[in-house]
């Protein structure tokens, strides 16, 4: 059974195993220099030789993205808590979200940085405004979502709006609010990497511009192939927290 | 068709307040729930109204019990709601114990069960029923909460969560939630709705032994004619679209009230009477 079931888990890998192949047959069929494109064994092999070029900065990344990520959605989240007491306060909101939203961020980072500079922290604003948005909608529908017959009950009740709010609309969105942790997870170290590669002094991104400006290739691609492994862990663990928490609130 | 309403409430009986009456003279048993000529009209956009209820009259006194019957859709539902202050009349008067109705539910002493027992799905049924509890700010009672597990039958079930239960028995979660707390008003809008004969036949024991000790003032929504009879001191029969009084029958059968009371020819002349009363509208629609 566990046999059976651990097999199963190394066959979800193909894709991970697919793609290095494809790279690899991609760089020797265009007949790529190293200086173009490494091959997958040679970057590989950067990242597990010298893990100590990487270990920092990776810490630093993920740290970033988990705290702004976190951050973020709690932001979010009150967001759509102080809409939810009291509604005139989603004319204040609902717009300034929606602009945030609808800047890409890649326009955003550079004036986030004027406003600011060019500091770390400026990072940790680009994670945090990312992750706002989905925790935002997705917590205001999933509080909205609390049947109409038990709301009803909670007034009959006597309930206070505190109470309400905490033993009723805020359970019911929770799965929603789960729901925006999964999709923000990998959004966030994106992210952070674009911040980091266009303003950082630290991390992942900024590892790829030097290692880039002194023509570490494989140094430069390790980097996004550590990059790329936290992203999907992000998701994972993600995953992994919605799966285990959801179910208990529906 | 329509018989004036202020006529039959008055021919109601003893603790019936008529509406309208001027304040007693002798010491009457307080009047717990009074509407008053209440008219209530919903909006239905394009300046369409829908008329639920119209020219409603309806007078519960402190510990009497009153079973509400009537066809689908006739404002049943509508006259608990504005009972619990959750719905506004358009016209008229709605008071409980003389203020009004939504200071009940602020100061926690209203019980209600609703039509969709509206569970926490998140809770356990032993956290479910001691939620008025948590709402009232009050330590929760375990003994009271179990003993009303025991009373609706739902031992064994105290861990489980309401997916895991029945229709009847989320319906029994509910009347225990709207008992837990000994409220003055129980409201109870079509309570035992989705349980079979025989649990139905139970449960109006329990609600019978339930009220018997309290004498809670009690307001129930039923469409059986013969769980109104069983329950209630007096039963209200409505008229259908717009929801008006058409008979009040009371019942004075003495109590405790056993299964066996069923089969007697006076409970049978009383539910045919009444049955006959709600064809009535059923032919006229
Ligand atoms: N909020 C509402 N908006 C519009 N119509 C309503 C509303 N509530 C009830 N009604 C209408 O009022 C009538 C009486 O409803 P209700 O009191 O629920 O009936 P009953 O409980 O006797 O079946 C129905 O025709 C229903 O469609
Ligand atoms: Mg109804």
């Amino acid at each position: 059974m566990i046999r059976r079931s651990r097999l199963a888990g190394l066959l979800h890998l193909w894709p991970i195993v697919a793609l290095v192949l494809l790279w690899d047959v991609w760089v020797l069929a265009n007949g790529y220099t190293s200086i173009v494109a490494p091959r997958p064994w040679s970057v590989i092999n950067d990242v597990v030789g010298n893990p100590d070029a990487y270990a920092i900065d990776f810490l630093w990344t993920l740290a970033i993205s988990v705290g702004g990520l976190l951050l973020g959605m709690l932001l979010g989240t009150i967001a759509a808590v102080l809409i939810s007491l009291w509604a005139p306060m989603s004319a204040v909101l609902t717009p300034a979200a929606l602009i945030v939203r609808s800047v890409p961020v890649t326009v955003m980072i550079p004036i986030i940085a004027r406003v600011f500079g060019y500091e770390v922290y400026t990072v940790l604003v680009v994670t945090v405004i990312t992750s706002f948005f989905p925790a935002f909608v997705l917590g205001l529908s999933g509080m909205a979502s609390a049947p109409a017959s038990s709301r009803d009950l909670f007034v009959v009740f006597g309930s206070s709006r505190p109470a309400s709010l905490w033993r009723l609309r805020l359970p019911y969105a929770v799965p929603n609010l789960l729901l925006a942790l999964r999709i923000t997870a990998p959004l966030a170290v994106l992210s952070a990497m674009l911040a980091e590669f266009l303003i950082g002094q630290q991390g992942l991104g900024y590892l790829f511009i030097v290692a880039r400006s002194y023509m570490e290739i494989d140094r430069a691609w390790g980097t996004a192939l550590v990059a790329t492994m936290l992203s999907v862990f992000a998701f994972l663990a993600a995953r992994f927290v919605e799966r285990r928490i959801s179910p208990r609130f529906t | 068709m329509t018989e004036s309403a202020t006529d039959t409430i008055q021919s109601g009986g003893s603790a019936a307040t008529a509406a309208g009456s001027t304040a007693a003279v002798r010491p009457a048993p307080a009047e717990a729930i009074a509407l008053r000529n209440v008219t209530m009209s919903f909006d239905l956009g394009r300046s369409k109204r829908m008329t639920a209820l119209e020219d409603f009259n309806l007078s519960v006194a402190e510990g009497e019990f009153v079973a509400l019957l009537g066809p689908s859709g006739c404002g049943k539902s509508t006259v608990l709601r504005l009972v619990t202050g959750l719905e506004q009349a358009t016209s008229g008067e709605v008071l409980v114990e003389d203020k009004a109705p939504a200071d009940l539910a602020k100061s926690h002493r209203l019980g209600v069960a609703f039509q969709e027992h509206a569970l926490l799905p998140w809770s356990s049924v032993r956290e479910n029923i001691a939620l008025p509890f948590r709402l009232a700010r009050r330590a929760v009672d375990w003994q009271r909460v179990d003993e009303l597990i025991r009373l609706v039958g739902l031992v064994g079930f105290e861990k489980a969560r309401p997916r895991q239960l029945s229709g009847g028995m989320k319906q029994r979660v509910a009347i225990a939630r709207a008992l837990v707390l000994s409220p003055d008003v129980l409201l109870l809008d079509e309570p035992f709705g989705a349980l079979d004969a025989v649990t139905r036949r139970r449960m109006n024991g329990e609600l019978a032994r339930i009220w018997e000790e309290q004498h809670i003032t009690t307001l129930l929504v039923t469409h059986d004619v013969e769980e109104a009879v069983l329950l209630a001191d007096r039963v209200v029969v409505l008229t259908g679209r717009p929801g008006r009084v058409r008979h009040v029958q009371t019942v004075d059968m003495p109590r405790p009230r056993h299964a066996d009371i069923t089969r007697s020819a006076e409970f049978r002349a009383v539910v045919d009477h009444l049955t006959d009363l709600l064809d009535v509208d059923r032919k006229a629609e």
